[in-house]
């Protein structure tokens, strides 16, 4: 089998506490004698100190999460490339940044890259995924370009330093900053709505991702946000970061979650778990959240995140968990808001949340 | 039961075999003999039904062997070949009860008639007491033996083997020789075997066939034809029998 | 032939026919969601929708019948399936080293699970195509080495193209699919029982014990397939007829249980081994033991899975964990004729 899902092999190295540490550091301070004004040495999420020269013009991105954060910091025409999954089969990309459809691909389903394709291209710096470790390296070498094989492994901190990132890159830096206040201002305002309530009124959620029932991350960042909580918390190592686990159906029934969220970033005719299939499921006629039909799609991880959907869907889900606190919310308006925020696109989320069939769970 | 064949031709690659008429007949042991690559083997496959056979060519009892389902083909004639090669390392009585399966419907067990017969068939070749034992317990000579015992538990009234001498060491080739010749006497079997040692063949055999490029140059008892010109043509070579105390000996 | 050592072998071989059952019951109680032996009692005798008495949760009903169950059952059906599979393909291409998936069968099924997501999408299950799919790989087999062979050496040089083509296949339809899509197909791929329901033995169940009583009864009919071509044929055995029923009741068993639980590899290669071990190589008993024996290691193996912990190891790696060592160890033993 070539296909490899990056998300469940996410791997999160022990040091990363530390790399971001430096990150921020690296943010306020240029590192001393390897910085100067036209290029500025960055570490990625390998740990590899790439020089990169700044602001770069031609850019080359293969990891899908970097693409949208490129689009969004507003540099989407210095893209001379993608990938093979974001142009061929990310429905949300074809709403936010039509004119990718006459990029080339460069990258092919298997994740191997195209590397004549490349030298014509030119690019000035090249985006990668962190999963394939010698990839980043050995293209590196070989066409000495800069390589930095970055994704946010499922924190929002690392999201949010990526984009800064992506901005001193580009050059774009007030854009990005204006991005990540607005991505830390409407966190703040949950989290101080959600602040009140007690542990127990927390729902606990049961999440059922990457197209099976019984594999779940046993961590993910938007629905502690929102005042929930994984019922997965906890049984992997939290340095591990989001990692997918496939675990035993009767352990569900033994969580008893309250609310079950689907995976629905998928299309509906490529989803193999639906909510009506777990309503009808009688394996789990037991549980709580099958009983009081408790049972939704949420977005979930579509090839790393998308910075402005997975901020939405923070809203989306704390209106869900908790709909007395968010009662004077229009979800529909205020995800609207987030995707014009990042892609200056109107009605992305309405848009999305129909491609996705959400209208009958989506709560409004 | 005898055999009669008629205008028998098999061919493969650049090789033709042609037999006219024959005859094998009951209670006798038949040889077949002659140099390598004279069609030995393939006309014992041939009588057997081993190769495919046109009609009109073999005859058993009168009954044109060719039409003969599988299972009819069984009763009538067992085949012992020359060489055995198993994967599976079977207990000897099990081995020998594989005889039995022209008898046995394909989704039967075996009956205890089917063991009793096993039993005494391996009781006649000297095996009786070797039924317990793995078939690669036992040395060639006791193999070949398990061999005979397997077609015997056939019950047919012909058996047709295949150099069943070879590699064994003169006291046990006596003894299987002798064997065969108390299956014919005791048991009025039809035996045809092919043999490569020309004494061997004279001391055992009612008849004897003579073969050479897929053809018969002669037939008939030992004392008529074993002579030294048949010899000469047919081996090419100069050979003098000797009679020394009623036994011929060839030298060459 | 008889004798203290065959009274043991007796005794030993009656446990082993009994240990698929005995493994069953006490299975039932073995899980992630922890349910006493007094719960469990209470669930067995009392089927209906009754109130449960105090202490025992009415998920506990859910959790012993359409989970514990279902997955219990198919995996019974499974073990003996596979292992009575490479049984037979064992005595019939005369080669201890054969397994249930040399004419195809492994590449056959996924092809048939990954065109069905494709194309089918989520709302059909992949078993059906599946086992279609196997169906058609061992029919290629059959079909390409053609009416004269089916000698054992050319059966199996087929089944490896068939394989290979499959595969080659199979890479294509990886490459074009979307990558979602591909996540269904290479958990099913896996090899598990995690996800086994009642719906899945509906239909698998049946088609495995049809197969399975065919083959048991055919088992003495296996001492004279694995003699080679002629020897069998002139002990009056239609060669041709039987091997292709035998190819054909394989393949069912097999495609019927890869096609739900995806490939639990090894099993009918070193189940049978350890049979012939113990018993000998009479497949009057070689056959309905590997049976026996395969169900129970599935059984076993999955009591380690689901009682060790809450993750979900896919049954086919535990089989292959466990496989290998044993296949190195029965390398060493045999060293003079093959079992």
């Amino acid at each position: 089998m070539s296909f490899r899902d990056p998300r469940a092999d996410s791997r999160r190295t022990p040091g990363v506490p530390v790399l971001l540490a430096f990150f921020s550091l690296a943010a306020a301070v240029r590192l001393p004698a390897a910085a100067t004004a036209q290029s500025l040495t960055v570490r990625d999420s390998l740990r590899r100190a790439v020089e990169v020269p700044v602001p770069a013009q031609r850019i080359l991105s293969l990891q899908p999460e970097i693409t949208r954060i490129i689009v969004a910091l507003g540099a989407g025409e210095r893209l001379v490339g993608l990938d093979y999954f974001i142009r061929e089969n990310d429905h949300l990309f074809s709403m936010i940044f039509p004119a990718g459809e006459r990029l080339p691909v460069v990258s092919k389903p298997d994740e191997s890259v195209n590397r004549e394709l490349v030298v014509r291209l030119k690019p000035d710096v090249i985006f990668s995924s962190p999963t394939e470790q010698q990839v980043p390296d050995s293209v590196q070498r070989s066409l000495g370009i800069p390589v930095l094989a970055m994704a946010s492994m499922g924190r929002f901190e690392s999201l949010l330093e990526e984009i800064e990132l992506v901005g001193k890159v580009t050059g774009r830096t007030e854009r990005a900053s204006g991005l990540t206040a607005y991505f830390r201002q409407k966190l703040a305002g949950v989290a101080e709505a959600v602040l009140s309530v007690d542990a127990a009124s927390r729902p606990r959620v049961y999440l059922a991702f990457w197209s099976s029932l019984i594999r779940t991350p046993v961590s993910y960042e938007p629905v502690d946000r929102s005042g929930g909580t994984n019922v997965a918390d906890g049984m992997l190592p939290s340095y591990l970061g989001t990692i997918g686990a496939v675990i035993n159906l009767e352990q569900i029934i033994l969580w008893d979650p309250d609310i079950i969220l689907i995976q629905g970033s998928y299309l509906p005719r490529d989803r193999s778990v639906t909510v009506e299939g777990v309503l009808e499921d009688s394996r789990l006629g037991s549980v709580k959240a099958v009983r009081n039909r408790r049972v939704y799609y949420t977005f979930g991880f579509w090839y790393w995140w998308d910075p402005a959907c997975v901020l939405a869907e923070t809203l989306y889900l704390a209106k869900l968990f908790h709909p007395a606190k968010f009662a004077a919310v229009d979800i529909e308006a205020e995800g609207n808001a987030v995707f014009e925020k990042f892609y200056g696109t109107k009605n992305v989320f309405a848009a999305l949340t129909g491609a996705l069939d959400f209208h009958e769970w989506t709560v409004r | 039961m005898n055999i009669r064949v008629r205008n028998l031709a098999f061919a493969y690659e650049d090789f033709s075999l042609r037999v006219g008429e024959l005859r094998f007949e009951a209670a006798r042991v038949t040889s077949i003999v002659g140099p390598n690559g004279a069609g030995k083997t393939t006309f014992l496959k041939c009588l057997g039904g081993i190769l495919p056979v046109p009609r009109n060519c073999v005859f058993v009892d009168g009954r044109d062997f060719a039409t003969l389902k599988g299972r009819e083909k069984a009763r009538l004639l067992g085949y012992v070949p020359q060489e055995h090669d198993s994967a599976f390392n079977y207990q000897v009585m099990d081995f020998v009860l594989m005889g039995r399966a022209s008898y046995i419907s394909p989704f039967a067990l075996p009956s205890r008639e089917d063991a009793r017969a096993a039993e005494e068939a391996l009781d006649f070749v000297g095996l009786g007491r070797y039924g317990a034992r793995a078939i690669s317990e036992l040395s060639s000579g006791e193999r070949r033996l398990a061999l005979i015992a397997r077609s015997l538990a056939q019950e047919s009234a012909i058996l047709l083997m295949d150099e069943p001498t070879t590699f064994l060491d003169p006291r046990h080739e006596t003894e299987l020789l002798n064997l065969v010749r108390k299956l014919a006497r005791e048991k009025q079997k039809t035996i045809v075997v092919t043999l490569h040692g020309l004494e061997m063949a004279v001391q055992y055999s009612d008849e004897m066939v003579f073969m050479k490029g897929g053809e018969v140059v002669a037939s008939g008892p030992p004392g008529d034809i074993f002579k030294e010109p048949l010899l000469e043509s047919v081996y090419g070579m100069k050979i003098r029998i000797f009679d020394f105390e009623g036994r011929k000996i060839i030298i060459r | 032939m008889s004798g203290p050592s065959d009274k043991k072998k007796r005794a030993l071989a009656l446990a082993l026919l009994i240990l698929p059952l005995v493994a069953f019951v006490v299975s039932l109680g073995i899980g992630t969601y922890p349910v006493s032996p007094r719960a469990l009692v209470w669930v067995l005798t009392h089927p209906g929708a009754s109130a449960p008495p105090e202490g025992v949760s009415p998920a506990v009903r859910d959790v012993i019948f359409k989970i514990r169950l279902p997955r219990l059952i198919l995996g019974l059906a499974v073990g003996a399936a596979l292992s009575i599979s490479g049984a037979a393909l064992q005595a019939l291409f005369k080669n201890p080293l054969v397994n249930e998936y040399i004419l195809g069968i492994s590449s056959g099924s996924a092809v048939g699970a990954a065109l069905s997501l494709v194309f089918l999408g989520r709302g059909f299950p992949p078993q059906v195509a599946s086992f279609v799919f196997a169906v058609i790989a061992v029919g290629a087999v059959l079909l390409i080495s053609g009416k004269a062979e089916t000698h054992s050496i050319s059966l199996l040089l087929t089944g490896i193209i068939v394989t290979a083509f499959f595969s080659a296949l199979l890479s294509l339809i990886e490459f074009f699919a979307s990558p979602y899509v591909l996540q269904a197909l290479f958990f099913w791929l896996m090899g598990s029982l995690s996800l086994a329901s009642w719906k899945d033995l509906y239909i698998s169940v049946p088609l495995i014990a049809l197969g399975l009583v065919f083959l048991v009864m055919l088992r003495w009919r296996f001492n004279v397939l694995s003699m080679s071509e002629e020897e069998a044929k002139s002990l009056g055995v239609n060669v041709r007829r039987e091997k292709i029923l035998v190819i054909a009741a394989a393949t069912l068993v097999t495609s019927a249980a890869t096609s739900v639980v995806g490939i639990i590899g090894w099993l009918g290669f070193i189940v049978p081994h350890l049979v012939r071990l113990m018993f000998g190589a009479d497949n009057r008993r070689v056959v309905p033991l590997s049976a026996a024996l395969g169900a129970s290691v599935v059984i076993i193996a999955d009591d380690l899975i689901r009682g060790l912990s809450s993750f979900e190891i896919p049954i086919g790696i535990f089989t292959s964990i466990i496989g290998i060592p044993v296949f190195i160890l029965l390398l060493k033993k045999a060293r003079k004729v093959w079992l």
